[in-house]
Formats: C-alpha cells, sequence, structure tokens
C-alpha cells in the first residue's frame, strides 16, 4: 500500500508500475462511483422504497434498457475492483505471515469472482417470465 | 495500520473509511448475490424480494446509505490532500464537514425510511 500526500510522492513510494497504477485507479474509479453509486442509492432507495424499486416489474422494466443494464454492470465492476483492491491493502496490513497471506487472498480473490461471474450472468442472460 | 495519517483526526477518518469499505464490499456482494436470483426464475427472485423486503432491511439500508455517503465524502478529502496543498492544510476540517454532512444525510434517511415504515405519508 502507498501512503503518499500526492502523486508524485506516491510515484516515488510505488514498489512497482501495478502499485502505481492501483493507487491512480483507487482515486478514478472512487469519483466515478461517487456519482453511480449515490445515483442508485437515490433512484431505489430514496426516491421511493426498496420493496417498489425492487419488485420483478420493476427490474424486468429496468433491464429491458441497456443503458440501465450498462450502469449497474459499471457499478458493480468499478465497486467490485475498488473494494477487493482495498480489501487487499487490509489483507496486507494485518496479516504478516507470507503463507496465511497468500491463502487469505486466493480464497478471497476467489469467492469474490465467483460472486461476480453469478452477477453478470444474472445481468446478461436474464430472460423475463412470460 | 490505523496510524497512517499523523493526527487524531486523521486517524479516526482512515479507520471509518477502512470500515465503511469493508462493509460496503460485504454489502456489495450480497447484493449482487441476492439480485442474481433474478436469472433463476421469477419465483427465486420474489422469495428474496419478500425477504428483503422487511422493515429490518429498509433500517439496514439507512446504514448502508450512511456508510457510502462516508466513504464518498471521505475519499474526495483524501483526493484532496494527495492533489492539492490547501486540502492538507484544511483536512482536520474537511473531517468534521464529511462528518456532519454524513450525519445529516443518514438522519434524513432515517427519518424518511421510519416515515414510510410507520405510515407518517399517504401511499404514493
Amino acid at each position: 500500500m502507498i501512503r503518499a500526500k500526492r502523486f508524485e510522492d506516491a510515484k516515488a513510494q510505488a514498489t512497482g508500475n501495478s502499485e502505481l497504477f492501483w493507487w491512480v485507479f483507487m482515486r478514478i474509479s472512487g469519483i466515478v462511483l461517487m456519482f453511480l453509486v449515490l445515483g442508485h442509492i437515490y433512484m431505489t432507495f430514496i426516491q421511493a422504497p426498496e420493496s417498489v424499486t425492487a419488485s420483478y416489474e420493476t427490474i424486468v422494466n429496468k433491464l429491458d434498457k441497456p443503458v440501465w443494464k450498462l450502469y449497474d454492470w459499471l457499478i458493480m465492476v468499478l465497486a467490485g475492483l475498488h473494494g477487493v483492491n482495498g480489501a487487499r491493502y487490509v489483507i496486507e496490513d494485518y496479516i504478516p505471515s507470507k503463507n496465511r497471506r497468500f491463502w487469505t487472498k486466493a480464497i478471497f480473490y476467489t469467492v469474490v469472482g465467483v460472486i461476480f461471474v453469478w452477477g453478470t450472468i444474472g445481468l446478461y442472460t436474464f430472460q423475463p417470465a412470460q | 495500520m490505523i496510524g497512517g495519517y499523523r493526527g487524531k483526526e486523521g486517524q479516526w477518518a482512515f479507520m471509518l473509511h477502512r470500515i465503511s469499505g469493508l462493509a460496503i464490499l460485504l454489502y456489495l456482494l450480497l447484493h449482487i448475490l441476492s439480485i442474481g436470483s433474478i436469472a433463476i426464475s421469477r419465483d427465486a427472485y420474489e422469495a428474496v424480494h419478500a425477504v428483503e423486503s422487511h422493515w429490518l432491511f429498509s433500517i439496514g439500508l439507512v446504514f448502508v446509505t450512511a456508510g457510502v455517503l462516508y466513504h464518498a465524502l471521505n475519499g474526495l478529502r483524501i483526493i484532496f490532500m494527495d492533489f492539492a496543498g490547501w486540502g492538507v492544510k484544511i483536512q482536520r476540517e474537511l473531517f468534521y464537514l464529511v462528518l456532519v454532512i454524513s450525519a445529516v444525510g443518514g438522519l434524513m434517511t432515517g427519518v424518511l425510511t421510519l416515515g414510510r415504515i410507520l405510515g407518517w405519508f399517504p401511499e404514493a
């Protein structure tokens, strides 16, 4: 994990290009997610209760429009990468043993990967019941 | 490590950022798992949806909203600190501002949700 106050410091501290990439990614995806997620919460929870906005009919209507499908998928991918990388920082900070750290990451990435495949299949193979 | 940034408020901000981040990730994963049931069948989805329409879940969503607000705004504070000198200079004030906005936003969402549960509003 890079503990830097500015990009120049981050660049100097980075142990490799990928670490610097994630430092930048967290900031850019964070700004994009701010709009996507707060917008999502506003539309699905503030404007109307979740019991209404997540009813089967509403979801069918929503997923019928490619824009909203992409919107939901973007949140899933960006929040997923942002969250998994954040959790990786935590794992690297709190698990000193190299071996245990490796296995924790391996299991964590696998579980998250499966859930994401599940979500993508749900979004893109979904056919409404007749 | 909790002492990532120096200073009292900075440490709290850092800790809260981690806790809210992990909580949001956990919520995201459960959210994908449950919503994904729509790919199985309408009945499967509606069974899940019925459980999630319980008022306890709505209360839970209020905390998710407050957590997301905090994480988003504090993230913005971090970006200001990264890229601007004035961001570092006023980071303490920004932390309190982030706390106030998150609390007010959470409270407003809470009142709205409570009102819906207790039927304060005419049915829309």
